[in-house]
C-alpha cells in the first residue's frame, strides 16, 4: 500500500473526532510546557548556584596541592603556578586566578573571630570572578598599592566592630607550622547573604600573605579556573591533567570541591525528573485511553478493512501513523504554547524575592530569587525525543488490539 | 453456468458449539459456481446464507468439507494467504455499505487497489473507470456522509469491482435502500454481469433479487433445500 495513502488515512483518522484530538494534543502540549519549564528553571538555578559557588573561592576547576581539598592548610603548597596559568590560557578558559587560602583567627577591639582568609591579587581580581568584591556594601576593594588592605564580611565586621579604616589583626600558621600574624586596615565590607561567608571570610593581598607565610612568588594554595559552561568542568580537568600531569597536585572539578552543592543538585534534579516522569505517566495513560477508545469505536471498520484484504501489519501501521501525527502535532502545539513563557522567563524572569527573600542559601551558596530558565540544547532534544517516543509507546497496545481484530466478530459491531 | 468453475463447496459444514449445544449453521452443503454466474442464496433467517457467504469469502473456515476458489483449496491456507486471496480474487458488497468514512468515494473505490500496491496512475485510471461504470463519475470527491444510501452502495460496488475479482459476494445489498434504489442497484449489477462477465453471488431474502437471479440456491436450517436455474 502506498505510504502516502496510509499517511493520509491516518491524518484524517486523527481528526475524525476533533474535540477529542484537541484534548489529547493539549495534554501533550502542556506536558512539553511543564517539562521545558521545570528542566529549564532547574538548569538555570543549578548553573547560577555553581557559578556563584565558583566565585566564592575555588572556581569551576581547581588546581591545588595534594590533599588540600580534604584538609586545607597553609602547609600544603602548590608550586609552579605560572605554568598552571599558562596551561589554563592554552585551554582558552574564561579566567584563572592564583589564590592562597586557609584558616585564621581575626581580632579587633578585644574581640576575636575565626574564619578563612583568601589571598587575592587586587590587580587581577574582578567582581565577575569574585563574589566578595561583587557584594561590597561599604568602602571598596583594596588597591595593589594598599598592601595592608583587607575586605571583611558584614557579620564579622559587626561582631568585631569594624568599619572602613579600622584595624584588623590576623593570626595564622605558616607553611612550617609556626604561628605568624599581621595587621591590616579595613578597606571595604561585603554582604553575600550567606552567613557562613559574611562571618567567616576575609580577603587579603596575596603578596602580603606570601610574605607572612614564607611562600615564593610562584607558590600559592590553588589556581582557581573559571569556564563559560560549568558542564565542561570534567573535560577541562582532563585536558589540564594531560598537559600538567597529576604528579604533586590535584586537579578537581566543582563536583569535588563543592561536594555538598553537587549532592544537593543531584538530589534536586532526581526529584525534578521523578515529578516529570509522573506527569508524563499520566499524559501517556490519557493518550493510551484516548487511542483505545478510538480503536474500539472503529472495530467494525477494521473488520471491514481486514475482510477486504488489509493485513494486521498494515492496520498496526495505520494506528501507529495516527500516533505519529498526534506526537508531531502535539509537539508543534507544545512549542507554540511554550515559546512565549519560555522567552519571558529566559529574558526577564519571575521575581520570587517576596516568597523566598533575598538571602536564601543552600549548601552555602546564595540562591538567586529571580526565577529564570535556561534550557541547554541537548536537554531540549532529549525532551522532544522522549515525548515523541512516549506518545508512540502509548499507542502500541491500541494498535495491537486493532491489528488483532477478527473480521467476522468485528463486523457484527455497530 | 460457464465451464470455468470459480467456486466449489464440497460437503461443507460449519458448526458452532456453545457449551454442550451444537448448532450446525451450514450442514453438508455442496455446489459450484461458474464464471459469469448471477446466483442468489436465499432462505429464512438462520438458514445459513451469510455463513455460506463468509465461508466462500474466506472470512471463516469450515469445520467439515472443503472450499475451492478457482480450483484452490482454501482450507490449507494461512491467515495471511487468505487475506491476500480476499484482496485479489474476492469482492465484497455489504448490507451496510461499510465504506471508510474518512475517505472520499474515489478513495474508497481505490482501497483494494492500494492494498494491492498498484501504481498511482493505474489506480487513478481504474477508479475513474469503475466510478463511471456505477454512475458516480462526478461524485468521486464526496465523502460517504455526503452520499445517499444508494450512492454509497454504488461506491461499495465500485470498490468490489475495481480489482477485477473472480467473484463478488453481496450480502443483502438491497436491504438498506428503498425500492427504486434497489432496482437501480440490481440493474447495475446485472449489467456488470452481462457486459463484463463478473460473477455475482447474493445472500438475500429480497424477492426482487431472487427474481433477477438466474440461479437460486435455497437453504433451510443450514442444509441445501433446492438448487434451481431460472428458465
Amino acid at each position: 500500500m502506498d505510504s502516502l495513502f496510509i499517511t493520509k488515512t491516518a491524518w484524517r483518522g486523527v481528526w475524525r473526532n476533533r474535540r477529542r484530538t484537541l484534548i489529547t494534543l493539549s495534554s501533550v502540549a502542556f506536558g512539553l510546557l511543564l517539562s521545558v519549564t521545570f528542566t529549564g528553571s532547574a538548569d538555570y538555578a543549578y548553573t547560577n548556584m555553581i557559578d556563584t559557588s565558583a566565585t566564592m573561592g575555588m572556581g569551576h576547576v581547581s588546581v591545588t596541592a595534594l590533599g588540600y581539598n580534604r584538609s586545607p592548610s597553609f602547609a600544603k603548597v602548590l608550586t609552579g603556578c605560572g605554568r598552571i596559568m599558562a596551561a589554563a590560557r592554552e585551554l582558552g578558559v574564561r579566567a584563572a586566578r592564583v589564590r592562597i587560602s586557609g584558616q585564621a583567627v581575626f581580632g579587633a577591639g578585644g574581640r576575636s573571630n575565626d574564619g578563612q582568609v583568601i589571598g587575592v591579587d587586587p590587580a587581577r581580581e574582578t567582581p565577575e570572578f569574585n563574589v566578595f568584591i561583587r557584594k561590597i556594601i561599604k568602602g571598596r576593594m583594596f588597591t595593589p598599592a594598599e598592601t595592608r588592605g583587607v575586605l571583611v564580611g558584614e557579620v564579622m565586621a559587626r561582631r568585631l566592630k569594624l568599619a572602613p579604616g579600622r584595624k584588623l589583626v590576623y593570626t595564622l600558621t605558616d607553611r612550617h607550622g609556626e604561628m605568624v600574624s599581621g595587621v591590616a586596615r579595613v578597606s571595604g565590607i561585603f554582604r553575600t547573604g550567606v552567613i557562613e561567608a559574611d562571618n567567616g571570610v576575609v580577603l587579603l593581598p596575596i603578596a602580603r600573605l606570601r610574605e607572612i607565610l614564607g611562600y615564593h612568588q610562584d607558590e600559592a594554595s590553588m589556581v582557581a579556573i573559571f569556564i563559560a559552561d560549568q558542564r565542561r568542568s570534567g573535560p577541562v580537568r582532563d585536558r589540564l591533567v594531560s598537559i600538567l600531569g597529576d604528579g604533586e597536585r590535584e586537579i578537581l572539578t566543582w563536583h569535588e570541591t563543592q561536594a555538598d552543592l553537587a549532592a544537593l543538585i543531584a538530589m534536586d534534579r532526581a526529584g525534578n525528573y521523578l515529578m516529570q516522569f509522573l506527569i508524563w505517566l499520566l499524559v501517556a495513560a490519557g493518550i493510551m485511553n484516548t487511542m483505545q477508545m478510538s480503536v474500539m469505536e472503529r472495530r467494525r471498520q477494521f473488520g471491514v478493512m481486514q475482510a477486504l484484504g488489509m493485513g494486521p501489519g498494515r492496520i498496526f501501521h495505520l494506528i501507529m501513523t495516527e500516533a505519529l501525527w498526534i506526537a508531531l502535532c502535539g509537539l508543534v502545539a507544545g512549542a507554540l504554547l511554550t515559546a512565549p513563557p519560555y522567552l519571558y522567563l529566559r529574558n526577564v524572569g519571575l521575581d520570587l524575592a517576596a516568597v523566598i527573600g533575598t538571602d536564601y542559601s543552600a549548601a552555602g551558596v546564595l540562591v538567586d530569587p529571580l526565577l529564570k530558565v535556561r534550557l541547554f540544547p541537548e536537554r531540549a532534544v532529549f525532551i522532544v525525543v522522549f515525548l515523541f517516543i512516549l506518545v508512540l509507546a502509548s499507542a502500541l497496545y491500541p494498535a495491537l488490539a486493532a491489528a488483532r481484530t477478527r473480521p467476522l466478530v468485528a463486523m457484527r459491531h455497530r | 453456468m460457464s465451464e470455468e468453475v470459480m467456486v466449489r463447496l464440497d460437503e461443507v459444514s460449519r458448526v458452532y458449539r456453545q457449551g454442550t449445544n451444537e448448532v450446525r449453521a451450514v450442514d453438508r452443503v455442496s455446489f459450484s459456481l461458474g464464471a459469469g454466474d448471477f446466483t442468489a442464496i436465499c432462505g429464512p433467517s438462520g438458514s445459513g446464507k451469510t455463513t455460506v457467504l463468509n465461508l466462500i469469502g474466506c472470512l471463516d473456515r469450515p469445520d467439515e468439507g472443503r472450499v475451492f476458489i478457482e480450483g484452490r483449496d482454501v482450507s490449507s491456507l494461512s491467515s495471511g494467504e487468505l487475506a491476500r486471496l480476499r484482496r485479489d480474487r474476492i469482492g465484497f458488497v455489504f448490507q451496510s455499505y461499510n465504506l471508510i468514512p474518512v475517505l472520499t468515494a474515489a478513495e474508497n473505490a481505490a482501497f483494494v487497489l492500494e492494498l494491492q500496491g498498484r501504481g498511482r496512475e493505474e489506480v487513478r485510471r481504474r477508479v475513474a473507470e469503475v466510478l463511471a461504470e456505477v454512475g458516480l463519475a462526478d461524485l468521486g470527491h464526496r465523502r460517504p456522509e455526503d452520499l445517499s444510501g444508494g450512492q454509497q452502495q454504488r461506491v461499495a460496488i465500485a470498490r468490489a469491482l475495481a480489482p477485477e475479482p473472480a467473484i463478488i459476494l453481496a450480502d443483502e445489498p438491497t436491504a438498506n435502500v428503498d425500492s427504486a434504489t434497489a432496482d437501480g442497484l440490481l440493474d447495475l449489477m446485472e449489467r456488470l454481469n452481462r457486459d463484463r462477465g463478473t460473477t455475482f453471488l447474493f445472500s438475500t431474502h429480497d424477492e426482487r433479487v431472487m427474481k433477477r437471479a438466474r440461479r437460486l440456491i435455497r437453504l433451510r436450517d443450514g442444509a441445501l433445500e433446492a438448487d434451481t436455474t431460472a428458465s
